[in-house]
C-alpha cells in the first residue's frame, strides 16, 4: 500500500481512538499495534512488551518520578504563604503592585517544581485569596497566574524537559540550563505587561499598603530562605557537576522532606498523601510514555518519520516558515492534548524534520517547551485552566480569555528566541562548554 | 468479591509506593557511593527497576481513582445514550489492550527465564525478577478494566474523577 495512505489511515485511527475517550497511553499502544501488525512482518506483541519494559526502566527517566514527588511534598507545605509574605512588601512601589507576586512567586516556585499545574496551584493557593481580598480585578489576577504558572515547565527542573530529553536524546542537564534565560525573559515580559496594564488602569489598582522600613522588609523576606536553600541544593548540585539530574531530584525530595519537617507540616498523613499522590501522577505519565515508546518504534519500522522528513525537506521551507508552521501545528494539537502526550506523540516524526532542516535539538527543546506552555492555557484542554477553574469557580472559557494576553506574550517569547538564539544557548555553553 | 478486588488494586498501589521509595533510596545510595563505596554495583539499574515497578504496579489504583487521562471532549458534547456507548466502547478497547499488554508481559518474563536473560549493566540482575512487576501490574490493570466494564454494563456509574486538579503535569 502507498505510504501516504498508510500514514493518513494511522492518523485517522489515532484521532478516532483518542477522541472516543480511550485512555491516552492505551490509545497510543493500540495504534502502534495496528500499524505494526497490519503493515510489517514483525511480531507486534513481543516487540511491544520489550520496548515498553526498556523505556519504563531506563535510568535517565528516574528523575521524573522524583521531581513529581518533590512537587507533591512542597504543595503540602506552608511554602506558598511564606513566599507571599516574603515578596509582597517589595512590590508596593511597582506599577501593578502586588500583582507581581503572582509572576515572581511562580518564577521562584518554578525553580523547585517541574510542573506547570502544580506551580499554578501552589502559588495560587496564597496569592488568589490575598489579591482578591485586597480588591485587585479578577481577570488580571487569574490571567497572570495562569500564564506565570506555565513557567514551571520552562524554569528548571522541568518534567517536560525530562520527557523531551529522553525522547530526543538531548542532555537533560543542558536543557535545564537552556531554560533559565528564556524563563526569566518570559517572567520579565509578564511583569512588563502587568506594569503597562497598571498604568492604563490606575483606578483598578488598589492603594499601596502602609510602607515598611527597609529593615522590616528584609526581615519579612527571611521567610524566603528555605525555598532559596532548596533551589540552591537542587540546581546547584546539577550545575556544579556534582550530581546528575536524577541525583539532584533525589536531593530535592530529601530537601523538601526536611523543609516540611522544619516547618512542622510533615506528619504520617501528609507524607503518605504526597507519596500516593506522586505515585499516581507518575503512573499516569508512565502509561503515556509507555504507549508512546511503542508507537514510535512501530512508526520507525514503517519508515514514516523519515519519509515525512524527506518530503518536508523537499518543500524547501525556510527555517522561519518551518518553525512557524510547527508552532501553529502544536498550538492546534495543544488545544486537545496535554503537554507530555503532545511531545511524545510528535517527537518521532518531528525530530527527523528538525535534523534535516539543521535546527539545533537543544534550541528546539526550548521552543517546544514554550509551545507546550501555550497549550497549558488554551481551551478546551489546558491543565492550568482546569486548576484555576477548580480554584476560582469561573468557567473554563472565562479563565482562558483572562489568560489570552499571557498566551500572546509566550508567542512573543518564541519569536524572540528565534531572532536571538543566544538567549537559549548562552548559558548551557557557558556552564558546560 | 468487591472487597477482594479493592484490596488487590490498593495493595498493588501501596507496593508501587514502596517502589517509589526504593527508587529514591537507590538514587541516594548512588550519591553516597561517590564518597563511601557501596557494597553492590549497578545502583542506577536498580533505580530504573524500582521506577518501572512504581509505574506498573500503580496502574489499576490510578485508574480507579480516575487519574489516568483521556480525551473527554466528545463525550461531553454528545447525549447520554451516545456517551454510554462511547464509554462502553473505550472500556472494551482498554480491556483488550491491557489484556494484550498483560499477556505479552507474562511472555516476556517467561522468555527471560527460558533464555537466562541477564542485565547488560553492572548489576547483572536476572531480568525476569524486575520484569515481574510489569507482568503483575498490567494483569491487575486488565482485571480493573474488566471490573469497570462489568460494573458499567450493570449500570453502575464511574467514580468521579479526582477532585485534586493538581495531579496533572
Amino acid at each position: 500500500m502507498d505510504n501516504a495512505l498508510i500514514a493518513g489511515l494511522l492518523v485517522f485511527a489515532l484521532f478516532a481512538i483518542l477522541g472516543s475517550g480511550v485512555w491516552i497511553g492505551l490509545a497510543l499502544t493500540g495504534v502502534g499495534w495496528i500499524s505494526m501488525a497490519l503493515f510489517t512482518a514483525r511480531p507486534a506483541g513481543d516487540a511491544m512488551s520489550l520496548t515498553i519494559w526498556g523505556s519504563s526502566s531506563s535510568w535517565t527517566l528516574t528523575a521524573l518520578p522524583l521531581f513529581v514527588w518533590m512537587g507533591e511534598i512542597l504543595f503540602r507545605t506552608r511554602l506558598s504563604q511564606d513566599m507571599f509574605s516574603g515578596l509582597a512588601p517589595w512590590m508596593n512601589r511597582l506599577p501593578g503592585r502586588l500583582l507581581h507576586t503572582n509572576v515572581l512567586g511562580c518564577t521562584i516556585f518554578a525553580a523547585v517544581s517541574g510542573s506547570s499545574a502544580a506551580t499554578c496551584a501552589t502559588v495560587g493557593k496564597m496569592t488568589l485569596p490575598e489579591l482578591r481580598r485586597r480588591g485587585y480585578p479578577d481577570s488580571i489576577v487569574i490571567g497572570t497566574l495562569a500564564g506565570a504558572g506555565t513557567l514551571g515547565l520552562l524554569i528548571p527542573p522541568s518534567l517536560i524537559m525530562i520527557v523531551y530529553g529522553v525522547s530526543a536524546d538531548v542532555s537533560i542537564t543542558r536543557l535545564f540550563a537552556a531554560g533559565v534565560m528564556p524563563g526569566l525573559l518570559v517572567a520579565g515580559l509578564m511583569m512588563g505587561y502587568i506594569g503597562v496594564w497598571a498604568l492604563f488602569n490606575r483606578k483598578n489598582v488598589p492603594q499601596a499598603e502602609a510602607g515598611m522600613s527597609f529593615k522590616r522588609k528584609l526581615a519579612a523576606s527571611g521567610s524566603l530562605i528555605p525555598v532559596v536553600l532548596l533551589i540552591l541544593g537542587v540546581l546547584g548540585s546539577i550545575y556544579s557537576g556534582l550530581a546528575t539530574a536524577t541525583e539532584a531530584a533525589g536531593v530535592g525530595v530529601v530537601g523538601s522532606l526536611i523543609l516540611s519537617a522544619v516547618q512542622g507540616s510533615l506528619n504520617r498523613d501528609s507524607f503518605m498523601a504526597a507519596l500516593m499522590g506522586a505515585t499516581r501522577l507518575f503512573c499516569m505519565i508512565a502509561l503515556i510514555l509507555a504507549g508512546a515508546a511503542f508507537l514510535t518504534l512501530s512508526m520507525g519500522y514503517l519508515g514514516l518519520p523519515r519519509q515525512l522528513a524527506e518530503w518536508i525537506g523537499s518543500l524547501g521551507l525556510s527555517p522561519l516558515a518551518l518553525l512557524a508552521s510547527l508552532m501553529l501545528f502544536y498550538i492546534a494539537l495543544g488545544c486537545f492534548l496535554d503537554g507530555i502526550s503532545l511531545i511524545v506523540l510528535t517527537m518521532g516524526v518531528v525530530l527527523p524534520i528538525i535534523q534535516v532542516a539543521g535546527i539545533d535539538p537543544l534550541w528546539f527543546g526550548i521552543f517546544v517547551v514554550l509551545v507546550v506552555e501555550m497549550a497549558q492555557i488554551t481551551p478546551p484542554v489546558g491543565f492550568n485552566l482546569f486548576v484555576l477553574q477548580g480554584m476560582t469557580g469561573k468557567s473554563l472559557l472565562w479563565v482562558a480569555c483572562a489568560a489570552l494576553p499571557m498566551f500572546l506574550l509566550l508567542m512573543v517569547a518564541v519569536f524572540l528566541i528565534y531572532w536571538f538564539p543566544g538567549i537559549v544557548t548562552w548559558l548551557p555553553n557557558k556552564v558546560m562548554g | 468479591m468487591r472487597r477482594l478486588l479493592n484490596l488487590l488494586y490498593d495493595g498493588a498501589g501501596y507496593a508501587a509506593a514502596v517502589c517509589m521509595v526504593l527508587t529514591l533510596l537507590a538514587v541516594m545510595a548512588n550519591i553516597v557511593d561517590r564518597f563511601v563505596p557501596m557494597p553492590f554495583r549497578g545502583l542506577d539499574a536498580y533505580a530504573g527497576y524500582a521506577m518501572a515497578g512504581a509505574g506498573f504496579l500503580a496502574l489499576a489504583h490510578t485508574l480507579k481513582r480516575g487519574e489516568h487521562i483521556r480525551v473527554t471532549l466528545v463525550m461531553g458534547l454528545v447525549g447520554p445514550r451516545a456517551r454510554r456507548a462511547l464509554d462502553l466502547w473505550s472500556l472494551a478497547c482498554a480491556t483488550v489492550l491491557s489484556g494484550a499488554l498483560a499477556w505479552f508481559s507474562i511472555r516476556l518474563v517467561a522468555n527471560s527465564i527460558a533464555f537466562h536473560d541477564i542485565s547488560t549493566g553492572n548489576d547483572a540482575t536476572p531480568l525476569w525478577i524486575p520484569q515481574l512487576t510489569m507482568a503483575i501490574g498490567t494483569t491487575v490493570f486488565c482485571i480493573a478494566f474488566l471490573d469497570e466494564l462489568v460494573l458499567r454494563l450493570r449500570g453502575v456509574e464511574a467514580a468521579a474523577a479526582s477532585d485534586e486538579p493538581l495531579h496533572m503535569e
